[in-house]
């Protein structure tokens, strides 16, 4: 089945700053539950030479604190209706930051499944938009959405959110004073403390690493033959490229690959939706019928024609563990990822023009998903003690 | 809310600040049952056509401005032009292009009231690519009416197109409208003298930059034709012309040119309302002369570049299209015959944003401009 | 010079007329430095000129300043395109020049060698007309294959994208090129365009056709100014 993650313990920067900071949070959890006063102890986010850091915004630099406080709310399932849905539900540290519960897509309190495949939190801060369809710029943005989601966390508002929070103020509110200044509970704070925890969620050491770095043993000789493919019969690299300052294996776009198209009819639905916005028809009489509408993607978001069916091209680092694959979940495997491309997607009225039958053979499929298995991290042990907190 | 000059981050904010009910109508679309999908839809869209977005250097959409002027009813035709095809089988890209447009104008609804093929539906004339082409023309619901290429004609001058598609050059009327469709791609004999074969003289023809050719024109004959067929036409009647070259002067080296341009605009000049369609140029291009508006078609097969020089002012340029992207810069369209015969153009891009080029826009003192300026050549 | 008026005076080798008119001007056309001491060549890269360093030893490093007077020696020498010149550095730093069996002393860098003609290097007429038919062809050949079906297998030619090499932009490489995330040279652009719309098979950098290609974009575009990494 190819090479499987490497189990060595590479050091890197990375695993410094945030050895770092785990003692910082040691530090921080200590005063927290003693004396709450408010401390901003600057961590600094560290990545491999060469590679752009994280944007961070001006208004939620990462501290320790506030790093302690999102891990804490990361892994609360109480800020759900039910009490059995946290963000690490979804998105579970022992699978790849992931959902590893076998579905393909995601579900949330009271079992309602939802209709995206949740992507992966790590890495997660270097990407220029986050969900499937881009909207939100930042992951304090994305991070409490969410959670007044009535499929996924459940709550109704934004204010329900905050107010279930309070009714844990004894144990929540001195880790604001510390993390926030004061111990008034807000949904930005919340987003701004879960996404500082995420910004510390960082793994750029995999195989692949090494062997692009010039060891030429990093990797197995059949995903060498896959990374030769990846760059030029496979046409991978044009959306999933590695860019030394940008290694995430995405270029940060939306593409319409045709993933979903046949669950509605999305020839009709979509060119519908297009012609009446181009022609410039008001909007509230766009009387779309089908429910299933959200497979329109991007569009819903921008309203502009090139985004019709189009979905984020997701980072590949750690793919192996994150199965299943697209939007929907609709793939299973690497393999059949691999099928799918090699067919050149789902026909339909907005396909992305890049994408063509590949005539790939057995063997060089093989070689391709031996090659993924070379993007998962060497250094996951880093998240060992975020794993514990699931069991 | 959004400005011209904001930069990516800056939209991705402004949309991000939506209010929370925005938020829930959103979310709720994640994760619709037929009971959500109702109530939410409606404003649903709302929503996101108040955010047009204006992204810098991206193609914007025009809003028709399409008030109702009196005068001849609108209508609609649809255009597929440049289909350059080979006869390598229908999964040849060129082949696949020209299917897709045939199925982009098969589902526009309602139905435009013809499809104007605009010239070039071979590559190298050969009559297994005409009945190829042919072929999969047959597959359009709507009437259509075929206009020549010159890869169309220079294998054996016209012979096979002919017989199979008729004239080259005709007139017809359509709701108060004279059409005319002209072949304006004739060469004056470059061959005879240098012992060019058909196949030679093919292949001249259809390097756009072979200098070897002869440039376009309608010629002596064609023009007598047309002034005698528009001398039975009132001259308040609108007219649009199809020719397959620019009936203007854009630059010579690739022949996007016609040679006796000046004349056969002299025939057309009396006619208060005058707009040329034209193929050839596979790119977004726009023109005024006078009282005569000129728009270009795009190709299904390629995008050409913008021409080193003699760019008219009017046209707003396409971003030079992404060559992993096999269909962008490509596409076909629609014409919108609008109150007093006079045309908006819609260029359905495909992989990009459609943009419509107005007779407004045309008629307004300013120029467009605006667009894209930078290096295509 | 020591050495040289010791030679001079105890050479035995017949004095010719050129000898005499040397000594007269106070050279001596004889061999060079005795044997006994230590000396230090330097070669230009065409080989036919040389510059001896007396006082170091046959593969030490020069020191900075001497290291300078043997380049700054060897760049005038250089004019002298044919001949054959070997200049030696006393260890009082004079320099002694020999050429066409003359010896020219005291010399410096910039001072005339009377005899020699100073040739810059210049091709000839001839030269540069072989030269140029060589482009010529090479750039008539890329322009054949540029405007054919033979380099990808889809009957599509580079042409149809880029009539005249138009929107090649050669003179943006080396560059980030989008489709393939990383900097690259024009001819990995050629490749990836063979391979992409083409659907053909990528040309090795050496191959006869890419070199023709190359050769006929960058032709398009003589004159251009350099803007490499512009988008």
């Amino acid at each position: 089945m190819g090479n499987g993650p490497t189990s060595q313990l590479d050091s890197q920067t990375g695993q410094r700053a945030v050895r770092g900071s785990h003692i910082a949070l040691l530090v921080v959890l200590v005063t927290a539950l003693t004396s709450a006063t408010f401390a901003a102890t600057p961590v600094e986010l560290s990545v491999p030479d060469g590679v752009l850091p994280p944007e961070i915004p001006a208004d939620n630099p990462v501290t320790a604190e506030k790093i302690a406080l999102g891990q804490a709310l990361y892994f609360e399932k109480r800020l759900s209706t039910d009490g059995t849905i946290s963000c690490a539900t979804c998105h579970d540290p022992r699978t790849g930051f992931a959902d590893r519960r076998g579905k393909a897509t995601s579900s949330g309190v009271g079992e309602q499944l939802g209709t995206r495949n949740a992507p992966t939190t790590l890495n997660a801060a270097f990407l220029a938009k986050q969900f499937w369809e881009g909207r939100a710029a930042t992951l304090e943005e994305q991070a409490t959405k969410p959670l007044s989601n009535p499929i996924e966390h459940g709550f109704k508002s934004d204010a329900d959110v905050v107010a279930k929070l309070q009714t844990l103020k004894g144990e929540y509110g001195p880790r604001f004073k510390t993390a926030f200044g004061s111990d008034q509970i807000t949904i930005e704070r919340i987003g701004q403390a879960i996404a500082s925890f995420e910004r510390t969620l960082i793994s750029l050491d995999a195989p692949i690493d090494r062997f692009l770095a010039g060891d030429k043993k990093a990797i197995p000789e059949s995903a060498q033959r896959g990374w030769e493919l990846y760059n030029n019969k496979a046409r991978c690299n044009t959306c999933h490229g590695h860019i030394g300052a940008l290694p995430l294996f995405t270029d940060d776009d939306f593409h319409n690959i045709g993933v979903g198209v046949s669950r509605l009819d999305f020839a009709k639905v979509s060119r519908e939706a297009a012609g009446k916005v181009a022609a410039g028809t008001s909007v509230d009489k766009l009387a779309l019928t089908d429910p299933n509408v959200s497979e329109l993607g991007r569009f819903l978001i921008t309203g502009e024609q090139k985004h019709m069916g189009a979905f984020k091209t997701p980072q590949l680092r750690n793919i192996a563990l994150t199965a299943p694959y697209m939007h929907d979940g609709s793939e299973a495997t690497l393999a059949a990822v691999i099928d799918y491309y090699d067919r050149g997607g789902n026909a339909n009225p907005f396909l992305d023009g890049g994408m063509r039958p590949l005539k790939l053979t057995a063997q060089e499929k093989a070689d391709l998903v031996a090659l993924m298995e070379t993007f998962t991290s060497s250094d996951l042990e880093r998240f060992k003690s975020l794993a514990d907190l699931m069991k | 809310m959004y400005r011209n000059d904001m930069t990516r981050k800056e939209i991705e904010r402004a949309f991000a600040e939506r209010s929370p009910d925005d938020e829930r109508l959103i979310r709720s679309l994640e994760n619709c049952d037929r009971r959500h999908f109702l109530s939410v839809s409606m404003k649903f869209f709302g929503m996101a056509a108040a955010a047009s977005i204006v992204p810098a250097h991206a193609f914007t959409l025009v809003n028709v401005a399409n008030a109702a002027e009196g005068g001849a009813p609108p209508f609609r035709f649809a255009y597929v032009s440049d289909t350059h095809l080979y006869a390598k089988g229908m999964d040849h890209r060129f082949a696949k292009a020209a299917i897709k447009a045939v199925e982009d104008v098969n589902a526009l609804d309602p139905q435009p009231d013809f499809v104007l093929f605009g010239g070039d539906l071979a590559q190298l004339g050969k009559p297994d690519e005409l009945a190829l082409g042919q072929q999969i023309l047959k597959g359009l619901k709507a009437p259509v009416r075929m206009m020549v290429g010159e890869h169309d004609w220079y294998l054996d001058l016209g012979e096979k197109w002919k017989s199979m598609f008729g004239d080259d050059h005709y007139s017809f009327d359509h709701k108060g409208v004279h059409f005319v469709v002209l072949n304006s791609v004739v060469e004056k004999d470059f061959w005879t003298a240098k012992g060019y074969s058909n196949e030679e003289r093919m292949a001249i023809v259809s390097g756009l930059d072979d200098s070897r050719q002869s440039p376009f024109e309608v010629g002596e004959p064609q023009r007598d034709w047309l002034a005698k067929d528009l001398a039975k036409v009132d001259k308040n009647t609108p007219l649009i012309v199809f020719s397959h070259s620019p009936l203007y002067k854009l630059y010579r080296g690739w022949n996007f040119w016609t040679d006796d341009a000046e004349q056969v605009q002299a025939i057309l000049k009396p006619f208060k309302t005058v707009s040329v369609i034209h193929g050839h140029t596979h790119q977004l291009l726009t023109n005024r002369i006078g009282n005569i508006h000129f728009h270009g078609m795009l190709s299904t097969a390629w995008p050409w570049p913008y021409a080193p020089k003699g760019l008219p002012e009017y046209t707003v340029q396409m971003y030079r299209p992404d060559p992993f992207n096999q269909l962008d810069g490509c596409g076909n369209g629609t014409v919108d015959v609008i109150a007093g015969g006079r045309v908006n153009k819609n260029y359905s891009l495909w992989s990009r944003n459609p943009r419509i080029v107005t007779a407004k826009e045309l008629e307004g003192k300013s120029l467009p401009g605006g667009g894209y300026k930078g290096p295509s050549y | 010079m020591r050495h040289v008026a010791a030679r001079i005076l105890g050479g035995s080798a017949a004095l010719t007329a050129t000898a005499a008119l040397a000594l007269a001007l106070g050279v001596d056309s004889g061999n060079a430095v005795a044997d006994d001491v230590l000396t230090r060549t330097v070669w230009a890269c065409d080989h036919r000129k040389q510059v001896v360093v007396e006082g170091v030893a046959p593969d030490a490093k020069l020191d900075p300043a001497r290291a300078q007077l043997v380049a700054d020696i060897l760049s005038d020498l250089m004019r002298y395109c044919e001949e054959e010149i070997t200049a030696e550095v006393g260890l009082d730093q004079r320099i002694t020049i020999r050429a066409n069996g003359k010896v020219y002393e005291r010399w410096t860098p910039g001072a005339p060698i009377p005899t020699l003609r100073v040739s810059f290097g210049e091709p000839t007429d001839r030269e540069k007309a072989i030269w140029q038919a060589e482009l010529d062809k090479l750039v008539k050949e890329g322009d054949r294959l540029f405007h054919s079906d033979e380099v990808g297998k889809n009957g599509v030619a580079c042409a149809m994208c880029h009539p005249n090499a138009s929107n090649t932009h050669p003179e943006t490489y080396p560059k980030f090129q989008t489709q393939l995330k990383k900097v690259v040279q024009l001819r990995d652009m050629v490749n990836w365009c063979i391979q992409n719309p083409l659907e053909g098979t990528p040309l090795a950098a050496d191959d006869a056709k890419m070199q023709a290609l190359e050769s006929y974009i960058l032709a398009q575009r003589k004159g251009v100014a350099l803007e490499i990494g512009k988008h």
